[in-house]
């Protein structure tokens, strides 16, 4: 641990300095401050000297002053190890920008294109009335559909702010209900789109309060319709967007116990003196559950990292009346008095996830920073002090941002229990053949559908360890190429006595006559070392051999995490074609391609 | 006192050496119409008044800024 360290030493100065731009602007809290920060923080990338985990090439359009957003986004982005490159189309070019093939912005090829408009921007007139809804509709799909045929990147557009015009009037407010109808109309269009998102920027108004958000003298002023302090909020929403697209979202949670998941302190306070059910104190933590458990149910991974004696713990969890939070909630529970950096990691180990994927929740400023010097990968969530804010905290966070559930991840919970479950049962093994033979596994294997596209995306974007080439896709670029009779997409589903682990494994390959190249070969984590990705290979080896093929190609791409499958094409007999150990080509003939026997599995 | 106030958010809004009346939309690098329209943001958040874009016009200076401010809580004092 300690050698880690200091090679990371250099890095770690430098996103203490970037930091404290941040922290500088967050503190401050103006546009100016953040207009500076953001100034800085491009200086700073600019020059070499740092470089963030993530690069972005994002465009914003729009019909008023996007300037002070951008800068808020940057620096917004750079909190969350983002680079964000923005490209501000012209001041109310929105129009010319997306019809034109040619445009500056087609040829600068954002990754996610802002579409930020003003629903009366988008009339022949003034007046919002009747056939407002038709005519914008139109618009907007017309714009839509030149960006689809002449971008492969995401566009995202909003919804109006249907803020009430008359409030205390007693009248029916006509404009508020056309604003109303036509929102309904965006998001029905629109919805599960696989290359369009919805900021819904009538509800994050409403969330912030039509007369806070909404700001006459900045539109007098500088043409923007909105607050300083909504900009701020409007750039984390954007933020969001960023980090749902690149398949950045966090994946897993890991909890403190005492006065975070309760109050007060269960070794001191015992089973009855805890604070947590219906009644204050306590209720602010079961609401602080609650919103755990809808994280659960999107699919975040949840652990507990505590110092308590571990009896404790499981007895608030297994035998308190009023938790909702139960020990089958949780894919790892780690109650000890060891240093929580030190728990943190086997955590990691335990789940079989990155510590850049974990954020750590602790009422304790001393833990937190611990946790930020020994492990600066995970990040930490800062906690008010007033408990009656943790659920709301938790709920303003872009760490879990989606845009879309897949059925695994509404499973993910039960699919971890199972994975407790095997390893338990694993232990009971005599040999790792037992093991393999008694678990029953099933494998099949299919070309992906079109229900398999957001899975498979996932799949590119959040495998790291038991990933070849470590290419990621969007749901869009998949979509394609399921479209594309030059690529098929192999999908691998895998069920055993403990249950079903869903779609686990992926393929890639680029099809040619006679010769195929696999693109992409990835397995979930949960399958390491069940044998499974030796059924894939077969596959794709037979369908190969059946079409005529006579060769296939394959590569490894190191990366910092996916050393375990350094020799993995080595072990499929497949034949290296070059010694570059960063990047390694391999191919296979198929003359005469015999299939190996499958002991352990029922391929179906 | 009101520059004292004046100075944490220069400092915060732009890269200055040294902080002086003598500072200007003309002399300080960043100071243009857009960030003018922050820092009557700032002034506005950090005073506890609201300025009329006729008067925000008129403030380009730190001087002028220091006056104008002046003469607010002036006012203010007398309405109370």
């Amino acid at each position: 641990m300690f050698k880690k360290k200091k090679r990371e030493s250099i890095g770690v100065q430098i996103i203490k300095q970037l930091n404290e731009i941040v922290c500088d602007a967050v503190k401050s809290a103006t546009w100016l401050a953040y207009r500076k920060a953001a100034g800085q923080i491009r200086e700073l990338l600019k020059s070499g000297a740092a470089k963030l985990q993530t690069s972005v090439k994002a465009a914003f359009l729009s019909s008023f002053t996007v300037d002070p957003l951008v800068d808020f986004a940057v620096v917004e982005a750079a909190a969350h190890s983002i680079e964000l490159q923005p490209y501000i189309a012209p001041y109310g070019q929105f129009n010319q920008e997306l019809l034109n093939p040619q445009s500056e912005l087609y040829r600068a090829s954002p990754q996610l294109t802002f579409l930020l408009i003003e629903a009366e921007l988008l009339l022949a007139s003034d007046a919002i009335d009747e056939q407002t809804q038709s005519s914008v509709l139109s618009r907007l799909q017309g714009l839509v559909d030149a960006f689809l045929k002449n971008s492969t990147g995401v566009l995202v557009i909003n919804t109006f702010p249907a803020c009430p015009s008359w409030p205390l009037q007693v009248l029916p407010d006509q404009c508020r209900i056309l604003i109303e109808k036509l929102n309904a109309g965006i998001i029905e269009r629109y919805q599960n789109h696989p290359r369009i998102q919805i900021l819904d920027l009538d509800a994050l108004v409403a969330y912030a309060g039509c007369q806070n958000a909404m700001s006459p003298q900045m539109m007098s002023m500088a043409r923007i319709p909105f607050s300083e302090a909504f900009l701020g909020l409007l750039a984390r929403r954007i933020i969001s967007h960023i980090i749902a697209t690149l398949g950045l979202a966090r994946k897993c949670l890991v909890l403190d116990c005492d006065n975070t998941l309760w109050g007060g302190i269960i070794g001191e306070d015992g089973l009855d003196g805890i604070q947590i059910g219906h009644d204050s104190p306590g209720r602010e933590y079961l609401e602080f559950q609650k919103t755990i458990l809808e994280l659960y149910e999107q699919g975040v991974i949840l652990a507990i990292n505590s110092k308590n004696n571990y009896d404790d713990v499981m007895q608030v969890l297994n035998e308190h009346p009023q938790m909702l939070l139960r020990e089958k909630h949780f894919a790892s529970i780690l109650v000890n008095w060891d240093p929580k950096p030190q728990n943190m990691q086997k955590i990691a180990e335990q789940i079989n996830i990155g510590l850049d994927t974990m954020v750590f929740i602790d009422d304790n400023p001393a833990e937190r920073q611990l946790m930020r010097q020994s492990l600066p990968q995970v990040e930490m969530l800062e906690m008010p002090a007033d408990p009656s804010l943790f659920a709301r905290t938790l709920r303003e966070t872009s760490f879990f941002a989606r845009v879309y559930l897949t059925e695994e991840d509404k499973n993910r919970g039960q699919i971890y229990a199972a994975q407790r479950q095997r390893e338990q049962f694993q232990q009971s093994c005599a040999t790792l053949e037992d093991f393999l033979k008694s678990l029953e596994m099933v494998v099949s294997i299919r070309h992906a559908g079109k229900d398999d596209i957001k899975r498979v995306a996932q799949l590119t974007q959040r495998t790291n360890q038991f990933n070849l080439t470590n290419r990621r896709y969007t749901e869009a670029d998949i979509a394609a190429m399921s479209q594309n009779p030059a690529w098929r997409i192999y999908v691998l589903g895998l069920k055993d006595k403990f249950g079903d682990s869903g779609t686990v494994g992926l393929a890639l390959v680029g099809i040619q006559p006679k010769k195929w190249r696999i693109d992409t070969f990835l397995m979930s984590c949960r399958v390491i070392g069940r044998q499974v990705e030796d059924a894939m290979v077969d596959r794709i080896c037979r369908d190969a051999a059946k079409t005529g093929c006579i060769s296939i190609s394959a590569e490894y791409i190191s990366s910092a995490k996916n050393n375990l499958v350094a020799g993995f094409w080595d072990k499929m007999g497949f034949e290296k074609e070059n010694a570059d150990a960063k990047q390694v080509r391999y191919s296979k003939q198929l003359k005469n391609y015999q299939s190996p026997q499958f002991v352990y599995l029922k391929i179906v | 006192m009101i520059k004292d106030r004046l100075e944490i958010i220069f400092r915060q809004s732009f890269e200055i050496e040294k902080f002086t009346e003598d500072l200007s939309i003309d002399n300080v690098l960043g100071w243009d119409s857009m960030a003018h329209v922050g820092l009557i943001l700032a002034l506005q958040k950090e005073f506890a008044i609201s300025i009329p874009s006729a008067d925000a016009l008129e403030l380009t200076s730190v001087k002028g800024i220091v006056q104008y401010i002046q003469g607010r809580s002036a006012q203010k004092d007398s309405l109370r």
